[in-house]
Formats: structure tokens, sequence, C-alpha cells
């Protein structure tokens, strides 16, 4: 795990992602920390890290892009896999590896609460909890990006993929808003989830029996649940929504809130994906 | 040491490898022949763990490679068609990482990398990045990679594919000097590259094993491999009288020669040689012979002959053989344990 994880680390030090990602991020986290609490004079950090979190879509496909996918190309994969090294420990040091990367941006942000604190009164506590929450919610973002790139041999389509993931849950409790309500609206909006879920799971396993079984399975406990009580399904899309919606959690820690049910949220997102991205290796190398 | 039992690969309906069963003792070099698209690179994946089989097992130096992968790879080295280079480190750093990832005790790595380094002659690119290197370098790159740790057994998928004579010169001295201390399967669709390095050959065609004998043994699975060419002079009635009396003459062709001379094709069965009897039968006939020429078929001939359609009836007589074989192969390792004590003493 620490061979893998040390040389995930000197890939991005070698290529000019690394350096690309680290700038990126510290620059975009400084122009907000200056326009929103320098400029407008207000103590809490957690402003400056709500502005940046939409660039997550930006900059999670950078880092999560090539891990897994370039070693598909370049089948440098048949060397891992044929070593004797676990898969699992094979994807947690890769995970680990955009962790640090991600983690040496947040280490250079705990600076900044105490540069502020020069200038009047910061709540410690609340930013360091905005920190960490902000921080987790990318773990879970880059989990996401991890099990993309596994699915991929070209990074172009796992960056692509991973982008429009990211906007789709940034922008999830948005979206949600502008559709109607109706029983209606939310089963046909439903139907094409399951399918989007079916896709999924035969992207993981590679077996298109499964795969129909539960598009068909799930869409007819759908449609009989429509039948039966279209009330449940009354405004349901909205709630739906709220669940896929990492970035909505964060709100919570800006206004002075330690929500552990957050907390909890994004480490079982980072255990999901990271699971799921091991299953998917697994599967395509066992079907 | 590798055992080998009932393996299948299908994809879908296609069937990549068909039931293959075979074992490879220790320090075997065994040579994998077959077609493109034979099934060899999906064997070897799966000898290696690289991907999974349909039915049936691998096991290495007794550990499954399914149920316990970890402690089977321990025993493996493995060059895959494509080294799996990283073309952004340099020699010295990629073949570090691999010692890493193989659990080279630290103890052990500074000298093991200086000596692949000099075995397989990377030492004078060891500090450039592998994106520059040329083909050859980049698979003798693969080959250091697949010899890190010494594992007890060394698979190779085509390890001279893509590179100029010198360098497949080369690469097969490296081969060969390496069976002294390791098992080594090789992989290739030329077979007078793996009758020159290995000891046994595995032909599979259509994912089906074909023969596995060693190379020397080959020649007796033809339905005929000598060939006689001979001008005689003489009509061809008398000719074919006089020969009609020797055993063994499967195949009698004649040919209008030059200067009335008949050209005459005798093929016979295995590898029954049968020119003295035709000498004395043509003497006593009294038809003076001109020239007699040998064609003994090639291995390049025994391979395109077998794997040609007619695999059936060969394979029933090859699995025959294969029982024996392994019985021969069984004694004559425990001979050669015998004379290396011998040696140690």
């Amino acid at each position: 795990m620490l061979a893998i994880y040390k040389k995930e680390m000197r890939a991005y030090f070698t290529s000019i992602v690394g350096y690309l990602f680290l700038a990126f991020f510290l620059a975009l986290i400084g122009l907000y920390f200056y326009a929103q609490n320098l400029y407008s004079g207000s103590p809490n950090f957690g402003y400056a890290l709500g502005g940046v979190m939409m660039f997550f879509i930006l900059l999670v496909p950078m880092v999560t892009m090539r891990i897994m996918a370039e070693e598909n190309k370049q089948k440098t994969d048949q060397l891992l896999y044929t070593s004797p090294i676990s898969v699992t420990r094979i994807i947690l040091g890769k995970y680990l590896s955009i962790l640090s990367m991600f983690g040496i941006v947040m280490l250079i942000t705990c600076f900044y609460p105490v540069m502020l604190s020069q200038y009047g009164t910061v709540n410690f506590k609340q930013s360091y909890a905005c920190i960490l929450a902000f921080f987790l919610m990318g773990a879970a973002y880059m989990a996401i990006g991890l099990f993309i790139s596994a699915l991929t041999e070209s990074q172009a389509f796992a960056a692509i993929m991973t982008f429009v993931v990211v906007i789709i849950s940034v922008f999830a409790s948005q979206i949600a808003v502008l559709l109607p309500t109706g029983a209606k609206t939310a089963w046909l909006i439903f139907s094409v989830l399951l399918l989007g879920l079916a896709g999924i799971s035969y992207a993981v396993m590679h077996n298109i029996t499964v795969s129909i079984v539960i598009a068909i399975i799930t869409e007819l406990a759908l449609f009989i649940l429509y039948q039966a009580k279209p009330d449940a399904l009354d405004g349901a899309v909205l709630n739906v929504f709220g669940w896929f919606s990492i970035s909505d959690r964060f709100t919570d820690f800006v206004y002075g809130e330690f929500a552990v049910s957050a907390v909890v949220y994004y480490i079982s997102y980072c255990v999901l994906f990271v699971f799921l991205t091991i299953q998917a290796v697994k599967k395509r190398r066992w079907s | 040491m590798i055992e080998v039992k009932n393996l299948v690969k299908k994809y879908g309906d296609h069937v990549a490898v068909d039931h293959l069963n075979f074992t490879v003792e220790k320090g075997q070099i065994l040579g994998f022949l077959g077609p493109n698209g034979a099934g060899k690179s999906t064997t070897m994946n799966m000898l290696t763990g690289y991907i999974s089989m349909t039915e049936g097992s691998v096991t290495i130096n007794g550990f499954d490679i399914y149920e316990e992968p970890e402690e089977a790879k321990k025993a493996i080295g493995y060059l895959p068609e494509m080294p799996p280079v990283y073309p952004d480190m340099t020699v010295r750093e990629y073949l570090k990482f691999v010692m890493d990832v193989k659990k080279v005790p630290r103890g052990q790595r500074a000298a093991m990398l200086s000596d692949i380094m000099v075995r397989t002659q990377v030492s004078d690119v060891a500090d450039r990045l592998i994106r520059h290197l040329s083909k050859g370098y980049r698979q003798r790159v693969g080959l250091a990679q697949a010899i890190v740790g010494y594992p007890e057994v060394v698979i190779l998928d085509e390890p001279t594919v893509g590179l100029d004579p010198m360098q497949i010169i080369e690469i097969r001295d490296l081969i060969k000097e390496l069976a002294r201390k390791h098992t080594v399967i090789i992989s290739s669709h030329i077979l007078s590259e793996i009758s020159e390095v290995c000891d046994t050959v595995m032909i599979i065609n259509k994912g089906k094993l074909v023969v596995m004998d060693r190379v020397e043994n080959l020649p007796k699975y033809l339905e005929r491999s000598m060939r006689l060419k001979l001008l005689v002079l003489g009509d061809e009635a008398k000719i074919e009288a006089a020969l009609s009396s020797i055993n063994g003459i499967e195949e009698l062709t004649f040919d209008r020669g030059e200067d009335g001379l008949t050209a005459i094709f005798i093929g016979t069965k295995g590898s029954l040689d049968v020119r003295e009897e035709v000498f004395y039968a043509l003497a006593s006939a009294r038809c003076p012979i001109y020239s007699m020429n040998m064609d003994s078929l090639s291995l390049e001939d025994i391979f395109l002959e077998m794997t040609k359609n007619n695999v059936n009836s060969m394979k029933v007589q090859s699995e025959e053989n294969l029982q024996n074989m392994e019985n021969d192969m069984q004694e004559q390792i425990l001979d050669e344990d015998g004379a290396d004590e011998g040696e140690e003493e």
C-alpha cells in the first residue's frame, strides 16, 4: 500500500498536474478569503470555503482522472494485479495519495483563521469545523472521481464523467427546485434514475442479465408504488435530490452548527465509493 | 511447480481457452506455441492471476492462484505482451518501485538492483526516463521487472516481438541464462525461437492443447516426416514394381524428369529411413539412381501441420504421450537433482 502511495505521490509531482492542482486550489481559496473575509470584513471563514466549493467541479476531475485510467491504458495494471498485493491495498494507496494532495491544500488553509484573528475575533471552533467538513466533502467527491476513473481507459472520459457527476451533485438542490413536484414527474424522473442505476451496475459487474433484472424489478416496484400510492411520490424528487446533494450539507457548518450526521454522510460516501472501486476493478478482471 | 487443471476461459459465447491441462516441473523451460489468437496470452494472464478463469484451477507452488493469490503471486515474475512500464519514471526508479510492490527485503535491494540491471543490460540507461527508451530497451526493462525478487517461475509473453535480430539474440541468451535458476514459460508464434531455448514445447490452437512434448520428440507426431526425392533411369512400371517390395512406403509419386530420367517422390511413415532399401531395390532392378535427396520436415512444418484442422485425431494421440512424457520428465528431474547434489558435494 505504501509503495503504491509513494508512486502516486511522485507521479503527481513529476508531472505538472500536481503543482497545477495545488496552485489553482490555493489561489481560489486565497481569492475567496480576500473577497469574503478581508474585503467584506467577515470573520466567518466558512463563507470563503462555501464560495470555493463549486470549483470542485474542476478540481476533482483534475486530481482523480488519471489515477486508475492511466494504468488501465498503459497496461501497467498488469504489473500491479500480478504482484503479491491485494486490490484493496492498491486502491487504498491510490485514494490516500489523492487525499494527501487535498490534505496539503487543507493544511495550508488552516493558517487562514489564524491570520484572520489578527484583525478581530474569530470563532476558531467554527472555522476549523468548516475546514474539516470541507475536507470530508472533497474526499467524498474524490472517491466518486476515483470510481469513475477505474471504469475507463480514457483520462478524458474519466474527467468529463467526473465533471458531470460533480456538477449534478453541486447543483442538485437547485435543479430539484425547478422541477415540477407532481407525482407523474416524480415517476418519470425516478424511472430515468433507476435506469441510470442499472447502467452503473452494468459498468461495475459487466453482467447484462443482472443489470436488466435490476432495472425491471426496480421499475416495476416504482410503477406499483405510483399506481397504489401516488401521494408518496409527491415532493419526493426534492427529497431524493437532497440525499445526493453533497454540497448542501456543508451549509450547516458555515452557520456554526457541527452536523454530525453530515460527517457520517460524507464518510459513508467515501467508504461506499472506495468499496465500489475495488469491486469494479475485481469485476473488470473477473468477467 | 505449476499445475493447470481443466482451465477454461469464455468471453460470452467465445471460448478462448478450452480445457487445458498441463504441469510444469521445476527447472523446466516450457515453450508455449500457437498461431496468433490461439489463447496464449489469455492462458498466461490466467496463470499469473491477472484475469480469472471461467472454470478450472491454477496451482503455483501448491498455492491456488484464486484462493491464495498473494502467496501464489510471490513465486511469479511476469512480462506481459506490452511491458508494464511507467514512462515517467527512470529505469532505476521503476525497478525500485517494482521491488517495493514485490516486497523485496530492504537489505537485499541494492545488490539485487545492480545484479538485475547488469543481467538485463540496462545499467547504461539506468537514469533515463523510460519514455525516451527504444522498444528493445523497454522490453529489457520489462524483463528486468519480471525477475525482480528472483521468482521461481518467470512467465514471458512473446518477449522478442518487435525487436531487431541483434536484440532477439540478446534476449534469447538472457532467457537461456535465466533458465539456469528459474522455471521459465515463454510464448511465441515462432517455432524456431522456442526450439532454440526450450526443452519442452506445448502447442495450442483455438484454445485447445494440440501437443505437449519434449522438443526432440516432436517429429514423431507427423504422419510422414521424411520425403525422398530421386532421379532414376527407367520407366515407371519397372520402378514401381521394384519398390513395391519395401515396407513402410506411404506415398509414391512419379514425375517426368529431365533427359529421360524419372523423378520419384517417396514418403514414409514416421521417421522411417528407407534409403538403403530403395538403393538395393532399384539396383537389383537395374534402374540406376542419378540422385537421391532427403527432405526432412522442419519444426516449422510440424507446427503448421499440427495447427491445421486435423487437430482432433492428434489430440487423442498427444494425450497418451503427455502421460508418458510426464513420467519421463519426472525421472529426468530426479536424475538432474541427483546430479546437482553430486556437484554440491
